[in-house]
């Protein structure tokens, strides 16, 4: 990838970073308080992937969609591009929540592509990875929870329609502190989750250059965050609570099962 | 000591008869000073308006019976006007009665906990009088206990009993704390004037109200310094409204499915409490289909009702279970309490004679070195306390055992004797 045009990548995916931070704040303090500048950042940062998408394009003499990285560039781009549009057709500010973690975290992962450094020592790496896995068992743990709030959620709330008074649901918390309960878990799992993916990423950059990227082990990672992202996204943009945000969390913890064992599989995998 | 508890409550007496009965708070400490002056050691009057209960303590000599008996021909007149209707309760059965009394056990709405709280004052006033102090203290301190772990070990003062207090607990298993939510009061019914009111109480402080007719809706916007909105708008109004009480008298529905797929898909799904205690009923029934949306009418409060009833009766029993025990504790303590004070004499009195026979015994010694002397002496203490300690070891079980049983009185009496023990 040429030099530039790679530079140009890695400033859009600054840029694109404080859309990542307005998305953590509105999910952990639900205000929208970093909209405006958080929006103003991602469409220069849109401007900015437009040059490194098209200069790349002209560097090398065809469509800049030749392998992985170059596509999945593209891919954010025509991501955020859909959103500018479709903000200034209908104003939908929630998509955002959405949009700027998944355009962040592809553009982080189309910029890791010529390997730049190697580890300064030993024990830096060895603290990159521990921080990778404290922060992904702390998600995993904040999914649980989760989980476990919206079934009972579930379960108190079909109580209450069939308006029963059985004492074992006597015991179950109100709905709207399950409720409480299952926003933060989700917001402190998802900020847990979104971190220690970067930090694994760019582990992996580091470690492995660029051939880690297409491991299927490492895929279901990105699906399970994905999974987060649409949980948080509906949660916040359209309130979904009850059956829905129940099997949406179970379908999560269930991928982050899968993920945690594939994860055991990867270093040998990675290795060979 | 003796104990009498002498009384009628709401299942053995009208209330015609009880509040012949009754006596004003501020009758009672007059009340409380006769009954002392007619010879009770200890009293306590409990007069509610299920209950009128009055419970003293005497000495073993005198007959509390005959005390209440004066007492009640002297401040109501005759004690024979309430035969039939009084029960007269002495020692345990006394002591259960109380204790039941207030773990509301004995309550016209079992679990109600006014009950502590009246037994509570009662206590207050006889120990303010310096009419407590012995035995009937011991025993209504005790119930306080008891009164708190029902409480706590049992759900029996958890569930609401009436269909307004049913709605608050819903609308708590519903959103948690209420504070901060919103209550809009559709129509001017009695009932749900009522269930707003608890609302209100239970901290959901900003209430809206409409009604057709608009001077109404502002009298009773007035009521919980809520604000008036006109009838034609009520409907825009629902997405900032959590808890919705309808009771308008409105032929046909007011909300139907279709208005509130609208309102909750305005909230963002967040859910919505509505109680319809209108007839006719003011909110489609399909209405509590929606996801998020919980509508309850009169009957499904009135089954909540009946479910909390059926669950306090069940919780009752349990209730009753603790009661025994405690009362079985209450009695052993009272049993060793009775024969403590000979125990300790018998004690004392052997002790006595032991010291003064080794002082003796040690004064006749021939003369020896201070070393020998200290052994000699060490020796002999140890020895008359291991034979003081055998003798008293058969009469003080024997007392123990004894204490509470019906010949245990002669075996007390006939151990004093035996040991010259005094009075």
């Amino acid at each position: 990838m040429a030099e530039s045009s790679l530079l140009w990548l890695r400033v859009a995916a600054g840029l694109y970073s404080i859309g990542l931070l307005d998305a953590i704040v509105t999910v952990l303090r639900r205000r929208e308080s970093l909209f405006r500048v958080a929006f103003a950042a991602f469409g220069i940062g849109a401007l900015f992937q437009l040059v490194s998408i098209v200069e790349q394009g002209l560097v090398q003499h065809h469509f800049p969609a030749n392998d992985f990285f170059e596509t999945m560039s593209l891919c954010a781009w025509v991501v955020t591009a859909a959103f500018l549009g479709i903000y200034w057709r209908y104003k939908a500010e929630s998509l955002s929540v959405f949009v700027f973690p998944l355009v962040f975290v592809m553009t982080m992962v189309a910029a890791l592509r010529n390997p730049v450094a190697r580890w300064s020592s030993e024990s830096v790496r060895s603290t990159w990875l521990i921080v990778h896995i404290v922060l992904a068992v702390l998600g995993y743990a904040a999914l649980l929870f989760t989980a476990v709030a919206a079934v009972a959620y579930l379960m108190q709330e079909r109580q209450l329609k069939k308006k029963q008074t059985l004492s074992f649901y006597r015991l179950l918390p109100p709905l709207g502190m399950l409720d409480e309960l299952i926003s933060r878990s989700l917001g402190a799992g998802f900020v847990f989750i979104t971190i220690s993916i970067i930090i694994g990423s760019v582990w992996a950059y580091i470690e492995y250059g660029t051939s880690w990227i297409d491991n299927g082990l490492i895929t279901t990672s990105f699906i399970t965050w994905g999974i987060y992202l649409a949980l948080i996204f509906f949660r916040v943009s359209a309130g979904w609570r009850g059956r829905k945000a129940a099997i949406l969390a179970i379908i999560a913890l269930f991928c982050s099962a899968v993920t945690w064992i594939a994860h055991s599989q990867l270093e040998r995998r990675l290795i060979q | 000591m003796k104990l009498l508890l002498t009384g009628l409550s709401h299942k053995t007496a009208p209330v015609h008869l009880r509040e012949k009965l009754a006596i004003p708070e501020a009758g009672l400490p007059n009340a409380l000073r006769e009954l002392q002056n007619m010879g009770a050691s200890e009293a306590v009057i409990l007069s509610t308006c299920n209950r009128v209960e009055i419970a003293v303590t005497s000495l073993d000599h005198e007959e509390p019976g005959a005390v209440v008996e004066r007492f009640l021909k002297e401040w109501q007149g005759s004690a024979a006007a309430f035969e039939g209707h009084l029960y007269r309760l002495e020692a345990r059965e006394a002591i259960q009665h109380v204790f039941r009394v207030a773990a509301s056990l004995d309550s016209m709405v079992v679990g109600e906990p006014q009950v502590l709280g009246q037994l509570k004052s009662a206590y207050a006033v006889a120990k303010a009088e310096g009419a407590v102090g012995g035995l009937l203290e011991t025993v209504l301190t005790r119930a306080f206990g008891v009164a708190k772990r029902v409480r706590t070990e049992t759900g029996i003062g958890q569930m609401a009993v009436s269909v307004s207090y049913a709605a608050v607990e819903l609308a708590r298993k519903i959103f948690g704390s209420l504070q901060g939510h919103t209550v809009m009061i559709i129509g001017s019914g009695k009932m749900g004037e009522l269930a707003a009111k608890h609302l209100h109480r239970s901290g959901a402080k900003r209430i809206i109200v409409t009604n057709r007719t608009w001077e109404r809706a502002q009298e009773m916007a007035a009521v919980f310094n809520g604000h008036a909105v006109e009838y034609t708008r009520f409907a825009a109004m629902l997405p900032e409204v959590d808890i919705v009480i309808a009771s308008s008298g409105a032929p046909h529905y007011i909300l139907t499915r279709d208005d509130m797929h609208r309102v909750i898909a305005a909230r963002k799904n967040k859910p919505m409490f509505l109680i319809d205690i209108a007839v006719p009923r003011n909110i489609d029934p399909a209405v509590n289909e929606i996801e998020g949306v919980f509508l309850y009418d009169v009957d499904d409060l009135e089954g909540v009702v009946n479910a909390n009833i059926q669950e306090r009766t069940k919780q009752a029993a349990q209730a009753e279970v603790i009661v025994t025990d405690e009362v079985e504790r209450m009695m052993s303590r009272l049993k060793l309490e009775e024969v403590t004070p000979t125990i300790i004499s018998l004690q004392e009195q052997l002790e006595e004679i032991r010291a003064a026979e080794v002082a003796r015994t040690i004064r006749r010694m021939p003369p020896l070195t201070l070393d020998q002397q200290q052994q000699i002496e060490a020796q002999i203490e140890a020895m008359t306390k291991s034979i003081v300690n055998k003798i008293a070891h058969g009469p003080i079980s024997e007392l123990r055992r004894n204490a509470g049983q019906p010949e245990g009185v002669q075996v007390i009496d006939a151990i004093r004797k035996v040991f010259h023990l005094q009075e």
